[in-house]
């Protein structure tokens, strides 16, 4: 008799989600799907609304990410102008895009996934989570509480709010930057760049302990897809779309992101609310493929600043050849990012135009579609917009990051499932691999202000007819 | 919105009350807490009071939480009476709720206060049951906007009340 185990919300993660195991006769995973039950709609309620509106409501999207939003959403606005926004405001866009990864980035690292990094997948549920954290490891929690704070003092000093800044217009930012404010932000990252390296350090002794993890945490062949630089260097903010293969082989390669629906096809499924990308030439769904951190990493030539370049030298020695194949090594990929967001910011705010007062290019709308893409800490973010002759939507589709990795998220859990979950005794300790693979990915489902983390955690396992013959349950403060 | 008048910085006081209001300004009656916040910053508040709007609640407000004498949440509750006004003094949770995503809950952020720095404010929700969540909609529900006015002056009787006017 064939069961299903369902593990219903799915925690630590962003959004609303489970998570259904399908058990064939013989106990064994059979088939395993991650579902989002939540539906926002954006899409639909945006329609006849003024395109300007759209940053400012499309950032709404999450509180977690709204500057990528913001940026994707204005870069489709700037297409919408027509207009090539001024070096100096592409520049300092491009510092907040690389706060909010630093800050994103760390509340995944530091508070979502240490704890199991550092108590076990199978330690007491009742401390694996931060609190346990702080008692094993006050200064990572610390730390990871520093960095988001240096990343967010960044965004309010340059958009003057932390969440939902509208400074970033589209044109360009509606504010040159001030000496004052540049001091303000190169003054803290110093202290950033030390932690994220020290962490770094810490994190590459500790990985060698989850080879295990690493086999079955979604080490599974999909293409890569991300943007790099002209010359094929890591970027966040513009650049082309590059796709590599399972072996490394580029087999897309500076495509103007403009052109992605000739790359990318959305297909749908009847047991989730999001959507599944693919690779068009491939198929659905042999189109699976990753984005974020690690294709960003397996992607890029060079980082092309001097620690990350050390760490992502040091990020390729994780497998003898090919690119890094396996999810679990999301969360080296995000350190090695951070400590590029901290040199890069360095980097950009000492350049000699960086508080040039021409940050804005003003222009009515002059084309009736616009695409803006960049990268979000998860992924490649895109941004598709089509207006009437008035300025009022028509028509607006978003490819959000998480989205991209669908796909392969539903192939990781099915493969950490069949390496850890017995239908005949259910372990918490499995179920918690399951849950820890999606968090690998980081997935932001939406930021839904009323989901506290109070609801608890139920695994059923259940016969064709839906008769519940087992359960396993954690409720909120009890665990 | 933020308004940081009467910061530390520039008048010797120590940062000494906090009022955070938080909430989705795109679901209907969940942006309570940032209409409030809004409305708090634009009156004459006592020295050393600091109002912060949020979407959500982050780890990186701990700082600012152990920085304060009191602090106070404003946000739309779930269920109740939409329009009436509820405030009650929070304690630190006392086990992390089971699913931690990316925000956290008013408890959770005063346990991370004490757990890791040693520092815990006098705390209090204020708050009054929301009508309607949904994505997409941008204005109150009528119940909701009716007890705006009231609950912004709720939450400064509470913060006068703690904070004295400086002389």
């Amino acid at each position: 008799m064939s069961r299903t185990i369902s593990i219903d919300p799915v925690t630590r993660i962003e959004g609303h989600a489970k998570i259904t195991l399908q058990l064939g006769d013989d106990g064994k995973v059979s088939d395993a799907k991650f579902h989002l039950t939540q539906f926002r709609g954006f899409e639909k309620f945006c329609e006849g609304r003024p395109y300007r509106e759209m940053p400012a409501i499309t950032a709404r999207t999450c509180g977690i990410c709204p500057v990528s939003h913001l940026l994707a959403s204005n870069k489709a606005c700037d297409d919408l102008l027509s207009v090539a926004i001024p070096t100096t405001a592409e520049n300092l866009r491009r510092v907040m895009n690389l706060a909010q990864l630093t800050q994103s980035h760390a509340l995944s690292f530091f508070h979502l996934s240490s704890p199991d990094l550092l108590l076990g997948w199978d330690s007491d549920p009742a401390s694996r989570n931060v609190f346990g954290l702080m008692k094993a490891n006050p200064q990572l929690a610390r730390d990871g509480i520093r960095l988001r704070q240096i990343g967010q003092q960044i965004i309010e000093t340059l958009g003057g709010k932390k969440i939902h800044p509208t400074w970033v217009v589209p044109g360009g930012v509606n504010e040159p930057l001030s000496q004052e404010k540049r001091d303000a932000m190169l003054a803290l990252l110093p202290e950033g760049l030390e932690i994220a390296r020290q962490t770094f350090d810490f994190y590459k002794r500790l990985v060698p302990k989850f080879q295990q993890e690493a086999r079955h945490f979604g080490d599974i062949p999909t293409l890569f897809l991300s943007l790099v630089t002209p010359k094929g260097d890591l970027e966040h903010y513009d650049g082309l779309i590059r796709i590599s293969d399972a072996t490394g082989r580029i087999i897309e390669d500076m495509v103007p992101p403009k052109e992605y629906e000739r790359i990318i096809g959305e297909a749908v499924e009847d047991f989730s609310y999001m959507k599944f990308p693919y690779y068009k030439p491939h198929g659905y769904p042999q189109g699976m493929y990753r984005v974020g951190p690690l294709a960003r990493l397996n992607n890029a030539e060079s980082c092309g600043t001097p620690y990350a370049d050390v760490a992502l030298a040091e990020f390729r020695t994780l497998q003898e050849s090919g690119p890094i194949s396996s999810s679990f090594h999301y969360h080296y990929a995000r350190l090695v990012e951070i400590i590029f967001a901290l040199e890069m910011m360095k980097r950009l705010l000492n350049g000699p135009r960086i508080t040039d007062h021409r940050v804005r290019a003003r222009a009515r709308s002059n084309q009736h579609e616009g695409i803006g893409v960049a990268e979000a800490p998860r992924g490649t973010l895109i941004h598709h917009y089509r207006i009437d002759d008035d300025g009022l939507m028509t028509w607006m589709n978003l490819v959000i990051a998480t989205g991209h990795n669908n796909l392969a998220m539903n192939a990781s859990i099915r493969q950490v499932a069949e390496a850890y979950v017995d239908g005949s005794r259910l372990e918490e300790g499995m179920l918690n691999r399951v849950e820890a693979v999606i968090r690998c990915f980081d997935p932001c489902l939406s930021c839904a202000s009323h989901a506290f983390g109070q609801m608890p955690i139920q695994v059923e396992l259940q016969d064709p007819d839906g008769k519940v013959v087992a359960r396993l349950r954690r409720d909120a403060g009890n665990p | 919105m933020e308004d940081s008048r009467g910061a530390s910085q520039a008048t010797g006081f120590s940062r000494r009350a906090l009022v955070i209001g938080y909430g989705s300004p795109i679901r209907g009656d969940d942006a309570l807490g940032p209409l409030v916040a809004d409305r708090l910053a634009r009156r004459d508040l006592p020295q050393g009071v600091t109002v912060i709007a949020r979407h959500i609640l982050t780890p990186d407000l701990v700082p600012a939480v152990c920085d304060a004498r009191l602090v106070v949440f404003v946000d739309a509750a779930i269920s109740g009476t939409p329009g009436e006004i509820h405030c009650r003094r929070l304690k630190p949770a006392q086990a992390p709720p089971v699913t931690v995503a990316h925000f956290l809950d008013p408890a959770e952020l005063l346990a991370w206060a004490e757990a890791l720095y040693d520092k815990l404010p006098t705390a209090f929700l204020v708050s009054t049951p929301g009508h309607c969540f949904d994505f997409g909609h941008f204005r109150l529900s009528e119940p909701v906007a009716g007890a705006v006015e009231a609950l912004t002056e709720r939450v400064h009787d509470l913060v006068a009340g703690h904070i004295p006017a400086a002389p």
